[in-house]
């Protein structure tokens, strides 16, 4: 560490900053003032945090620091650097956290005398603390260390509504998975020490002598499988929609749009840095990237546009969307192997800012989710409704955060889907025709997500806010507090931020991962194509389309005014009943309802159930029905195909390995006896 | 073959058999008194042989060793696993009816100093070992897979200890043996060690007699969870 | 593009398509009308609809909120500024560089959210009706329009529609290439998707068994209908238009020096649109519509299709 260092000084500052928001509220019986003694540091520390990585990921300089209480042995000390790539993740840390600990503020009063604020705020902090670590990490041991002290803070989180069975087998599910995923993570880099011999990423960066191809195949495959885990890629996403939607939803709104982007970190740190991919032999890890990508993006909205529980359909969005980050990453693995360094940078670029953009979002719909949790306690779609007049902010604010995870302008989603969609057009560049057509079928996965993310999203707002309350909860919602409204701002202002000026966004992805900076440069987003003889240049300027919108809005305002005669009245009329008298909320579509059509049309992948039962007045007449009751279900195939048939098979190895557990001690000391023996001998044959 | 065999040779090979001899004597007895006499006297022909070693090595603190082997091990926790276990009822305190016979026992502890001797050949040959390890090591070993097995092959919990007691003679000869008497210190924390560790032992089978009524540790198969 | 006088060309081609877009549908409706024997309204109809409706009251759903209300606006927004970015009666558009295909179809989509909420805010059952149904379509219609893009993009050039059209216009007439056919096909169905035409959706009814679009506007009056119904005007002007530029850019100036030549292109854009307009009509009146789950097979054709185009072209 070098003194006087602002940087460093800045870095221990978030340190404290984060400590003290754990530490502090543990001091205060008072609910109330535990979570402002909480968040309030929290929204301090994110702020320096932002400061931190923004002014790294600026100036395109990193940061280097052990900590002073390093041990003694030299590879097992904490061991912190950051870079371009490291201050981008940490900045959207930053800006989340932000965001969340203002909105948390609000949301906690939810729990206020039922439960412990100060476990709340205590593991939020550490939460977001080690989320930073992690980035900062450059060894392998402080990077596990703190890895595992994420999972196990977000852990505590999920289950943190303990009473619900369902939060109990959310936070199981989550955590053998994310074990799954870390020993993985593990084996990778392990497969590098073992080249390199250190465990710091130092040497993994540019290790004595080149990596063996098969070693770096080893290292790139184990990654993906953990990192996978941790990002929700099918198929190891199955914990992902459980745990999410079971924590409070702060802080599934930091660990949907936050935590797992430290998986793609990882993984960007793995394909990118430490075993970057140089020749067309690697163009493998990419084309696995794109399909994977692709299949979870595809898998996630199928699976979020049918889910009634608001925060299960934002959770398999979120697997959705960090299917196109990876898709795009693979993207640019696949241009890197054949050396087409320009298009690499489009493509990493679509998916480091659809990362960040997918943050900005995501937050502000799970914040969005929070609060229609917390003023009507219901999560269930079918129960909302008609929320647009009882909570306008809210809704408002839900409905940027729609408009722009639809990837529509001028809102930041559509920018980063649209260099996505160039990275997949330049694809063409790839000399191999076989990769050429599978990423053309990628490209139809991926437009056909885009599709079904518009439906997704229209009906979960309008399911949600629009047309009439189906339940007593939702009729009597109230609009949440100011602080809560105020967090959400902040992500809304993200999204329009990060879509009106991609420059904000572009420029410091360019200069923190040192790409080309032509892609972006000033708000213009160009890609260049050269195809059977003809040069030229696609581009797209967002903010110039927004004042085109709204100068097209002016001008049509104009016109409509101006053509009006005579002033126009307005008449609030009740809706067209075609005559049969009063509509009610029975009559409505619901959100069953409203993906019935594309339920039917996948019912390939669904497998719907329904069954129907009709009560009859007589049996004589099977027209005159007193009642009808229809049931219908749809199975997660993934839950149902793969993972059921390999535990129970786990299940059934494992009980017969049991049976050597007899519960005699004579037993176990046999056992000790008969392996002592057994070293022995193997002492003794191997020389 | 085993050791029982008399030769001329020296007297440390003499005496190690002599351990093995007396440790038989301790797998053979089936009544709590009656081993705890065994091990008694076994472990004073322990500090014989911790003697000779320290003959042979002339490290004085072996001799030290040989000495507090002989007043803790023969003396001290002989008494003191006596004065615990004296409110612990006397049928608990025999071995009616081990998992293995006692005759078979013996036989079996046979063919481990059998299996001891030829697992160690190859440390034995490959290895630059002065005599008194070479003496020593399939001794030690043979201890504590006689050990092991008498923990094995009882019943009743508190026999158990004496598995536990023989394993520790071994390692003692085995460390003794190999390096020549490890520091004095750490000696003496090993002999505190094995003291507390009897009294523990004996406090936690007092308490299972008295929660189970029984100290066949066959019940323990209860604890299991299924 | 700092330009005034591109600038005023855009601006101007762009109020061109806004102006042009009732015609069109004018036209439409009176070849539908005469293909089914009948003499049907003036050409110049949904001008006088639009004047009339913009002078009229408006009722609004008691059950509504501000997205009903706003929603007519944001697809009108949408769609005449995604006429911005259209080289319609020239093989040109100078904002080609600041919007491109993919900003024309993400506005489109905007278009269509709004349209969807603004069905499900009444509150009635034909609202929900269809936005579940345009739900579908829109899904599917997604992937078959963005693998015409990708074919059109791979033998012209990019997504810059400006130098689309102007690589089009270099070529003899006819961009004779199989991936391009097979392009045309996909695209033809997608345009009859996206503009609710007859195998997808009858517009002419008001039957719940067969509409989408009209479900989801169905409350709408007044000003805000006219803007609705405009806006769906100038979307089908835009979509015919990329299908004549990019696929038959016959006629077509190859430059813009000579006057005569622009204009003679402007005439023969006006020819070729009102043409496929017409030819749009006539199988609107030959197919039956189809049954609500027959429609995806349809547009998996579409997208199948597309899908061989890109693959001709690599092979």
């Amino acid at each position: 560490m070098i003194i006087g260092d602002g940087h460093s000084v800045l870095f221990y500052l978030v340190i404290l900053a984060f400590i003290a928001g754990a530490l502090v509220p543990l001091a205060f019986r008072n609910s109330r003032k535990a979570s402002v003694a909480s968040f309030a540091p929290g929204a301090a520390g994110s702020v320096l945090t932002i400061a931190l990585a923004a002014s790294i990921a600026v100036s395109g300089t990193a940061l280097e620091m052990p900590l002073p209480f390093a041990a003694a042995a030299t590879e097992i000390e904490f061991q912190f650097y950051i870079d371009g790539m490291s201050a981008f993740f940490m900045l959207i840390i930053g800006l989340v956290t932000l965001a969340v600990s203002i909105y948390s503020i609000g949301y906690s009063s939810e729990y206020h005398e039922k439960r412990s604020i100060r476990a709340l705020g205590f593991l939020f902090n550490l939460f977001v603390l080690s989320m930073i670590l992690v980035v900062a990490s450059d060894n392998v041991f402080s990077f596990l260390v703190f890895w595992e002290a994420m999972s196990l803070a977000s852990f505590f989180l999920v289950i943190y509504e303990h009473e619900s069975e369902g939060s109990i087998r959310a936070g199981m599910t989550y955590i053998v998975m994310t074990h799954l995923g870390t020993a993985f993570i593990l084996g990778s880099f392990l497969a590098m020490y073992f080249q390199t011999g250190s465990l710091s990423f130092d040497s993994f960066r540019s290790p004595g002598s080149p990596m063996p191809a098969y070693i770096r195949d080893i290292v790139f495959v184990l990654a993906l499988v953990g990192f996978g885990t941790k990002a929700g890629l099918v198929p190891m996403h199955v914990w992902l929609p459980q745990a999410h939607p079971s924590a409070p939803s702060n802080v599934s709104a930091l660990m949907s749009a936050v935590m797992i982007k430290t998986a793609i970190y990882g993984l960007a740190r793995v394909t990118l840095d430490f075993a970057a991919p140089s020749s067309p032999d690697s163009a493998w890890w990419g084309m696995l990237m794109v399909v994977a990508g692709s299949a979870s993006a595809l898998i996630g909205v199928l699976y979020a546009a049918i889910e009634k529980d608001i925060k299960r359909a934002l959770a398999f969005s979120s697997i959705e969307n960090i299917g196109i980050v990876i898709l795009g990453l693979g993207l640019s693995v696949v241009f890197l192997s054949f050396g087409l360094q320009a298009l690499a940078a489009v493509a990493l670029l679509a998916s480091m800012y659809h990362s960040l953009n997918h943050a900005a979002f995501k937050s502000l719909l799970f914040m969005g989710a929070g609060s229609v949790l917390f003023g009507t306690h219901t999560k269930n779609m079918e129960q909302l409704g008609g929320l647009a007049k009882k909570m306008p902010w809210t809704a408002l604010l839900f409905l940027i955060g729609a408009i722009a995870i639809s990837g529509l302008p001028p809102l930041n989603g559509f920018a980063s889907e649209w260099l996505t969609m160039q990275a997949l057009l330049s694809s063409y560049q790839v000399p191999n025709v076989a990769l050429q057509v599978s990423i053309s079928f990628a490209s139809i996965a991926f437009a056909l997500t885009a599709g079904i993310a518009l439906a997704t999203f229209v009906r979960m707002f309008g399911a949600t806010f629009l047309s009439r309350p189906r339940s007593k909860e939702a009729e009597h919602a109230k609009e949440v507090p100011k602080t809560m409204i105020a967090g959400m701002s902040v992500a809304a202002g993200l999204c329009i931020v990060f879509g009106i000026l991609p420059f904000a966004a572009t420029g410091m992805i360019a200069s923190s991962f040192g790409l080309d900076e032509s892609v972006a440069s000033f708000n213009v987003l160009t890609v260049p194509y050269s195809v059977s003889g003809i040069e030229s240049i696609s581009s797209m300027s967002m903010p110039a389309v927004a004042v085109m919108m709204g100068a097209a809005g002016a001008a049509i305002a104009g016109f409509v005014l101006a053509s009006g005669s005579r002033k126009t009245a307005r008449k609030i009329y009740s809706t067209w009943d075609c005559g049969f008298g009063e509509l009610n909320e029975r009559m409505e579509y619901t959100a069953s309802s409203l993906s019935q059509p594309i339920r039917t049309v996948f019912r390939a992948l669904y497998k719907p159930r329904m069954t129907i039962s009709k009560d009859r007045y007589s049996d004589s007449n099977p027209y005159m029905k007193k009642s009808m009751r229809v049931e219908s279900e749809t199975k997660d195939v993934f839950e149902d195909r793969l993972y059921a048939p390999a535990v129970k098979t786990a299940v059934g190895f494992f009980d017969r390995v049991r049976r050597i557990q007899t519960g005699k001690v004579n037993a176990y000391l046999l056992y000790v006896m008969i392996a002592l023996a057994l070293l022995l001998l193997l002492a003794r044959v191997m020389p | 073959m085993t050791g029982l065999e008399i030769l001329p040779a020296d007297i440390l090979t003499i005496s190690s058999a002599g351990l093995l001899i007396a440790t038989f004597g301790v797998v053979v007895r089936r009544g709590f008194a009656d081993w705890l006499s065994a091990y008694r006297y076994q472990t004073i022909v322990l500090a014989g042989v911790t003697a000779v070693i320290a003959y042979y090595t002339g490290v004085w603190e072996i001799y030290v060793a040989a000495a507090l082997t002989l007043v803790i091990k023969a003396v001290v926790i002989p008494r003191v696993l006596v004065r615990v276990t004296r409110k612990i009822k006397d049928e608990f305190k025999i071995e009616a009816n081990p998992y293995v016979g006692l005759r078979l026992s013996v036989l079996i502890s046979a063919l481990l100093v059998a299996l001891s001797y030829a697992l160690t050949q190859q440390m034995l040959s490959s290895s630059s070992l002065d005599v008194v390890a070479m003496t020593c090591l399939p001794v030690s070993v043979s201890l504590f897979f006689i050990g092991l097995f008498v923990i094995v092959s009882r019943r009743m919990a508190l026999n158990q200890v004496v598995g536990l007691l023989i394993i520790e003679n071994g390692l003692f000869l085995f460390t003794t043996a190999l390096t020549h008497g490890v520091s004095l210190v750490i000696e003496i924390g090993i002999f505190a060690d094995i003291l507390v560790g009897v009294v523990i032992s004996a406090i936690l089978l007092f308490r299972i007699s008295q929660t189970f009524d029984t100290l066949d540790i066959g019940s323990l198969e209860k604890l299991r969870d299924d | 593009m700092a330009d005034v006088a591109t600038v005023a060309i855009g601006v101007v081609q762009a109020a061109g398509i806004v102006a042009l877009a009732p015609f069109l549908t004018g036209v439409m409706r009176k070849v539908k009308a005469r293909t089914q024997k009948r003499v049907g309204a003036s050409v110049l109809q949904p001008y006088y609809d639009l004047a009339k409706l913009l002078k009229k009251d408006e009722v609004v759903s008691d059950q509504s909120s501000w997205v009903f209300r706003a929603a007519p606006w944001v697809m009108m927004v949408a769609t005449v500024t995604a006429a911005l970015f259209v080289p319609a009666l020239l093989p040109l558009s100078p904002f080609g560089a600041v919007g491109d295909v993919l900003v024309v179809l993400g506005l489109f989509g905007l278009a269509r959210f709004f349209t969807m909420l603004a069905g499900l805010d009444v509150a009635s059952a034909f609202g929900g009706l269809g936005t579940s149904r345009e739900m579908m379509m829109s899904a599917l219609a997604e992937p078959a329009m963005f693998m015409t893009i990708f074919v059109v993009s791979l033998t012209l050039g990019g997504t810059n529609l400006s130098s689309l059209v102007g690589a089009a216009a270099q070529s003899a007439g006819f961009v004779a290439v199989p991936s391009m056919l097979f392009a045309l096909i996909a695209f033809f169905i997608v345009i009859l998707a996206e503009t609710g035409k007859v195998p997808f959706d009858n517009p002419a009814t008001h039957l719940e068994l067969t509409m989408i679009h009209e479900a989801m506007v169905l409350e709408y009056s007044g000003k805000s209908l006219a803007l609705v119904q405009w806006s769906q005007s100038i979307k089908q002007l835009i979509l015919l238009a990329l299908l004549v530029n990019l696929f038959f850019p016959a006629g077509m100036p190859p430059s813009l020096d000579a006057g005569w030549q622009v204009a003679a292109g402007a005439g023969a854009f006006v020819a070729k649109v009102a043409l496929v307009a017409a030819l749009v009509a006539f199988v609107e009146t030959r197919v039956a519509k189809w049954r609500l789950f027959r429609v995806p097979d349809l547009l998996v054709m579409a997208i199948a299709s597309s899908m061989i185009g890109v693959i001709f072209y690599y092979l």
